[in-house]
């Protein structure tokens, strides 16, 4: 088995010593912690290792003795690294040498047991230990994450190892131990008196949010909200669902409990700077709104667009009550749909006219909503068009049913004559033999629906086509909510800024090399791709999407089934 | 240390042995023809210049250039693949690089306790049916399954005669690794 | 003393040959199991041969299955009935791809049905390799989709080397299809694996007489037949039971019946049938029924006659030259037709006077084997391998001359672009930057000797699982 010893690059200028770390024996490698200088005394080396060991639940032991020595070889030296071996057992003893500037050490491990003359192998395996100390390894996704597969690669367990360790690294350069070590050493203690500071204060603040969110959250529960129009009616609005889907994310916030993991702590850092940014956002809309009166200017071309808008309709319906594109209709069936629709948008309009004097001042106090958000004032705006359009989702939802009845009439006529029948109890298709009056019946009514379809077919795809722009454009708003909900900003900046915190795994450069002495490899952390990093820290959105394919998407428009709002919840929808 | 080099048509098989248990193997592709290159975007500009004489609008050109710019930026960052290496260090891992002709790297190591094979698979791609060499990466759930296949030298594609002495050389360390545990066995 | 050296090294020669036709495993039918069958006692013969058919479902790209025969899963897009759509040119790529790194000499497609197996024959022709073709099915004459039919195997078969029928009804058919030569056209029946259709006289129940069916439950297998007897019958006999293994379109009409008579405990359906369970509902039978409207060669009847069952089949097609008189009650394809057949065989059953299931089955397993039809497509090959592949512009004069007019001179036209298209491909690839393939099979084969020391085998399948 080829002997693997994991390098700390930070130890490779320090002084004679012994080499401490952990022995992973099942994958024969060895972590270097730390070295430990000369003169020590073994007695309180091991005392210290002992202590480590408790606070870090990892069994840190001598591994074997590093010597840099600026001349010459010394004979009495080695000889003495050689007996230190017997002071402290372990199994190999590693030694390590470095001879003045040279790059290549040589590096050989002593068998006491077994005398076996045979030379292992030694790959020499440098690593920057803070890197490896703060980075939080993201094994692939695919490969199940059962708590029980404790095999797990061996690079786990080094991080773990190095990460662990932690307490090693908390003690300063400049403290006066029993025994002088070299390690990786934080500087900058300044800053984190900051920090500290920082979490002192937020204690409070954090209690004063829990308590006003639980007292939001008890009037929201209250049973005068839940009576059935207005629960229906919360449901339908998307202003109701982000504003409670941000105060979710406020809960998880400004709890108390402490996250229990990484990827908690993670997912509630990336909610707080979405939240941050997305209120930022939405200060910076109010701030452009309200200057120079430009809600005033919205109201006042709002109420004209509503009225060129329901001209159009006016005139698209007079062109499809004559002959539109030279098709020849129904003439009675024509007239009669075209009236019916012309009444809606009449009434429609007088319903505009009605509001138009509040208008401007219904939309001043929506602005004040953007205050809570960028994501609540596009919701808003999602529903003011909802509300805008309604009366083209009513002319959708009647050509639907309308169009919708035919089809099915026509396909089960269109069984009858071929001797079949849809047999509901099996779910298929059987053969029946049908009375003569039957097949007459059904004759006359196959002719008279199969020369109606085209008018309304054409009704139908005017209308479907009105809605589905409409769609559309909701649909676009609700993706941009969705976009500035879901994504992880604090992921992405930790990656951007400090990009071995996420590693996927990691690299090894292979460094020069010399005859006779062992391979040299520098590990490097290899950071996660901000694909999978998106993947893997995406916040889960409130909005629902289709579940429809393309293809289950035509076959619904081709038999005059609504599309949207699709049915959730079992839920009625006109 | 042996390095050597072998160049089938265009593209170039390097071998470096680290040492008995570590060895790289790349492949380098042709590097970017500039003769194809500056036809392309002349190609384009005169498109430009012509529809620009049509319409008699500027933007078509500044838009030309725009793309042709971007277009390029894009072509040598994200497809444009310069050499595809393989490092193998036997105990501790496969290594995969592709460095791109921007000089962006994208690697990815895979440990040997998952790697349960490197082999030689056919599979058609696109109007072809090619030979390539893919890892097999060890189920956790059942050590006789394979989870995953990682394909090799996906860009550059060598013909087989290259993977033959690449797979060989895979072998030849991976069977260390298989002998290894059993002599320690019988000692 | 000269000639019988000669003979021998003669018989040496090795064939590549590769099969294309849309039907193969996992879809299951005689055409499948033929070009199985025959690959495989080619295989152990000591040839090399590859399939090629197209993807099925997740199963596409390369594999491998026993003994080393290598299959290819095209992805092409399945149009109709398991076959492929063809534009004459689509697939020439990846077909010539194969053919060349193959290192292929004799293609072999199979089925008229199949729109791949005609392409690969173009295609083969314009590379100048050497083409076979085996017609599995009859067809009619009559109806305009006929006459189209028969206008494009006229135009695929009028220049390819040999032609292979599997019953001399279906030579004839073919023939006249085709408008061939009859000297290019061989017979070669089908064959059954004897061993995997042993009779048990113990499974059966004694008490009661059961007729089994299996087929796959389309129009063309007579179906709608079988729903008119099935009532006639079992008013008639209360002891009758019918069991249909099988799935398709038609299984409702059964379904129907069943339900209407109220035969839920003496009709039993199945559904579809794994290949290796056949025989165990064979031989849970006494009669065998099949009800085919059209047939070439009828697999199922040799089968069930292995299988020791009594059959009673329509006289369609090559269904008469299969079985001997006294083993087959022949019927005209009609409702009263086949109940009479029916009932002559449940009343040999009665008296006694059927011979025991051993005496059929050693009697029917001399008939077909698989080796012998090896044996003869093997003498197919030699002829072929002996002839000369038509020049292009030979071959144009064939088809002008051949096809008629317009026809002729339109697929000669395509003919040409096939083989612009095919420089073209040249042009892009040329055939030295094709890695020949390393074969499993055959005089070189790498399953057969170590190729690399310490490692078993070079390619392994990996995504077979």
């Amino acid at each position: 088995m080829v002997l693997k010893v994991f390098f700390p690059t930070c130890c490779s200028s320090a002084e004679s010593g012994i080499l401490i770390g952990r022995w992973i024996s099942e994958q024969s490698s060895a972590v270097v912690l730390a070295v430990v200088h000369f003169p020590f005394i073994p007695v309180q080396v091991k005392q210290y290792l002992s202590h480590v060991q408790q606070v870090t639940k990892i069994k840190v032991s001598v591994l074997g003795s590093w010597s840099n020595s600026k001349r010459e070889k010394e004979e009495s030296l080695s000889k003495f690294l050689e007996d230190l071996g017997t002071i402290f057992a372990h199994e190999p003893w590693i030694q390590i040498s470095k001879e003045g500037d040279s790059k290549f050490w040589s590096c050989s491990t002593l068998q006491k047991e077994s005398n076996s003359s045979k030379e292992e192998e030694i790959i020499l395996v440098y690593y920057d230990q803070r890197k490896v100390m703060l980075s939080q390894l993201h094994p692939p996704a695919n490969t199940s994450t059962d708590p029980k597969a404790d095999d797990a690669s061996k690079l786990t367990a080094v991080f773990d190892t190095v990460a662990n360790s932690k307490i090693l690294f908390m003690t300063d350069k400049y403290d006066d131990g029993p025994v002088k070590l070299t390690h990786w050493q934080s500087d900058g203690v300044e800053a984190s008196i900051i920090v500290e500071l920082l979490k002192q204060a937020s204690v409070p603040v954090c209690l004063l949010l829990t308590f006003l969110l639980s007292l939001t959250s008890v009037v929201c529960k209250s049973r005068m909200l839940k009576f059935w129009p207005l629960s229906f009616l919360w449901s339908k609005l998307s202003t109701c669902e982000q504003l409670g889907h941000r105060l979710q994310h406020l809960q998880i916030i400004s709890s108390s409990k402490k996250a229990q993991n990484q990827t908690q702590l993670m997912r509630k850092a990336n909610i707080f700077v979405s939240l941050l940014i997305d209120v930022a956002l939405g200060i910076l809309l109010m701030s452009w709104l309200y200057r120079k009166s430009r809600i005033g200017h919205l109201a006042d071309t709002l109420i004209p667009v509503a009225d060129h808008i329901a001209k159009e309709l006016q005139d698209l319906l007079q062109w499809l009550m004559g002959a539109p594109a030279g098709l020849k209709m129904n003439r009675a069936l024509d007239q009669v749909l075209g009236r019916f629709f012309l009444y809606h948008i009449h009434l429609w309009i007088s319903y505009i006219h009605l509001m138009s004097p509040f208008i401007e001042m219904i939309l001043w106090y929506v602005g004040l909503s953007a205050c809570l958000g960028l994501t609540v004032a596009l919701c808003i705006l999602s529903d003011i068009i909802a509300l805008l359009t309604f009366h083209i989702y009513c002319f959708y939802v009647y050509g639907a049913r309308l169009y919708c009845l035919k089809v099915y009439g026509l396909s089960s006529l269109w069984r009858l004559f071929r001797g079949k029948k849809w047999n509901v109890l099996r779910q298929r298709v059987d053969s029946c033999s049908y009375d003569l009056d039957q097949l007459f019946i059904g004759t006359l009514l196959f002719t008279i629906l199969l020369f109606l379809l085209p008018t309304t077919a054409l009704y139908y795809l005017v209308f479907t086509l009105l809605r589905l722009l409409v769609v559309v454009v909701q649909g676009l708003i609700h993706l941009l909510v969705d976009l500035i909900d879901s994504l992880p900003l604090y992921s992405i900046i930790l990656r951007f800024c400090r990009s071995y915190r996420l590693a996927a795994g990691v690299k090894f450069r292979v460094l020069e090399q010399k005859q006779g002495k062992p391979l040299r490899l520098l590990m490097q952390i290899n950071p996660l791709s901000y694909g999978s990093l998106v993947q893997r820290y995406r916040l889960p959105t409130c909005s629902c999407y289709p579940k429809d394919s393309w293809t289950s998407l035509c076959r619904k428009l081709f038999f005059g089934e609504l599309i949207y709002p699709w049915k959730h919840k079992g839920e009625k929808q006109d | 240390m042996a390095e050597n080099q072998r160049t089938g048509a265009p593209l170039a098989l390097r071998r470096r042995h680290h040492s008995a248990s570590c060895r790289e193997l790349a492949v380098r592709a042709p590097r970017l023809q500039l003769r194809a290159l500056s036809t392309l975007t002349s190609a384009v500009w005169l498109a430009a210049y012509g529809l620009f004489v049509l319409c008699e609008n500027s933007m078509v050109l500044s838009a030309a250039i725009f793309i042709t710019l971007i277009g390029l930026i894009v072509y040598l960052h994200f497809v444009k693949v310069d050499q595809e290496s393989l490092l193998i260090i036997g105990s501790l891992g496969i290594q995969v690089t592709s460095s791109y002709a921007s000089g962006k790297e994208s690697t990815t190591f895979i440990e040997m306790s998952q790697v349960k094979d490197v082999v030689i698979n056919e599979a058609i791609h696109m109007q072809k049916i090619i030979y390539y060499l893919c890892i097999l990466i060890r189920d956790p759930q059942d050590p006789q399954g394979v989870s995953e296949v990682v394909p090799l030298f996906q860009s550059s594609k060598p013909r087989l005669d290259c993977l033959i002495e690449v797979y060989k050389s895979c072998q030849e360390i991976l069977q260390q690794r298989e002998t290894a545990p059993q002599s320690s066995e019988i000692k | 003393m000269a000639a019988p050296a000669a003979a021998p090294a003669r018989r040496r020669r090795r064939h590549t040959v590769c099969m294309v036709s849309d039907f193969f495993y996992p879809n299951m039918g005689g055409v499948e199991s033929h070009v199985y069958q025959l690959s495989q006692c080619l295989v152990s013969r000591g040839h090399k041969v590859v399939v090629v058919t197209h993807a099925y479902g997740a199963r596409r790209g390369v594999r491998y299955v026993t003994r080393g025969l290598k299959v290819y899963y095209l992805p092409l897009r399945v149009m109709y009935n398991e076959s492929t759509a063809t534009t004459l040119f689509h697939s020439l790529p990846l077909l010539r791809y194969i053919f060349v790194r193959e290192r292929v000499a004799v293609v072999h497609a199979h089925s008229s049905f199949s729109a791949m197996a005609h392409d690969a024959l173009f295609h083969a022709k314009t590379m100048g390799l050497r083409t076979v073709f085996t017609d599995h099915s009859l067809f009619g004459f009559a109806d305009v989709s006929s006459v189209l039919t028969n206008k494009l195997l006229a135009v695929s078969l009028c220049d390819t080397n040999h032609i292979i029928c599997v019953s001399y009804t279906s030579k004839e058919n073919t023939v006249l299809r085709a408008a061939l030569d009859p000297r290019i056209v061989s017979v070669i029946p089908n064959a059954v694996d004897p061993t995997d259709f042993t009779p048990d006289p113990s499974r059966r129940d004694e008490s009661t007489v059961t007729v089994v069916v299996v087929s796959r439950l389309v129009y063309r297998k007579g179906i709608d037949l079988l729903g008119g007897i099935i009532p006639e019958l079992c008013q008639k006999y209360p002891d009758l039971h019918f069991l249909v293994g099988g799935e398709g379109p038609k299984r409702i009409v059964l379904e129907e019946v069943r339900e209407r008579y109220q035969l839920h405990d003496r009709v039993r359906l199945l559904g579809a049938l794994e290949h290796q369970d056949v025989r165990n509902v064979l031989v849970q039978g006494h009669i065998f029924l099949n009800t085919s409207l059209t047939e070439a060669f009828c697999m199922a009847i040799v089968e069930a006659a292995s299988c020791g069952l009594q059959v009673v089949s329509t006289r369609v097609g090559g269904i008469p030259e299969v079985l001997p008189e006294d083993l087959i009650i022949l019927c005209e394809p009609s409702v009263k037709s086949l109940c009479d057949g029916l009932e002559k065989a449940i009343a040999q059953l009665r008296s006694g006077t059927l011979p025991s299931p051993e005496t059929i089955h050693n009697k029917v397993k001399t008939f077909y084997t698989w080796r012998n039809v090896a044996e003869r497509t093997e003498k197919v090959y030699e002829k072929v391998a002996d002839e000369v592949v038509l020049s292009m512009s030979e071959r144009i004069n064939r088809l002008i001359s051949h096809c008629g007019p317009v026809t002729g001179f339109i697929f000669a036209f395509f003919a040409v672009l096939n083989f612009l298209f095919l420089l073209f491909l040249r042009w892009m690839t040329p055939d030295s930057s094709i890695d020949v393939a390393i074969d499993a099979t055959g005089p070189k084969g790498a399953w057969t000797k170590q190729c690399f020391p310490g490692k078993k085998e070079k390619v392994k399948e990996v995504l077979n699982s």
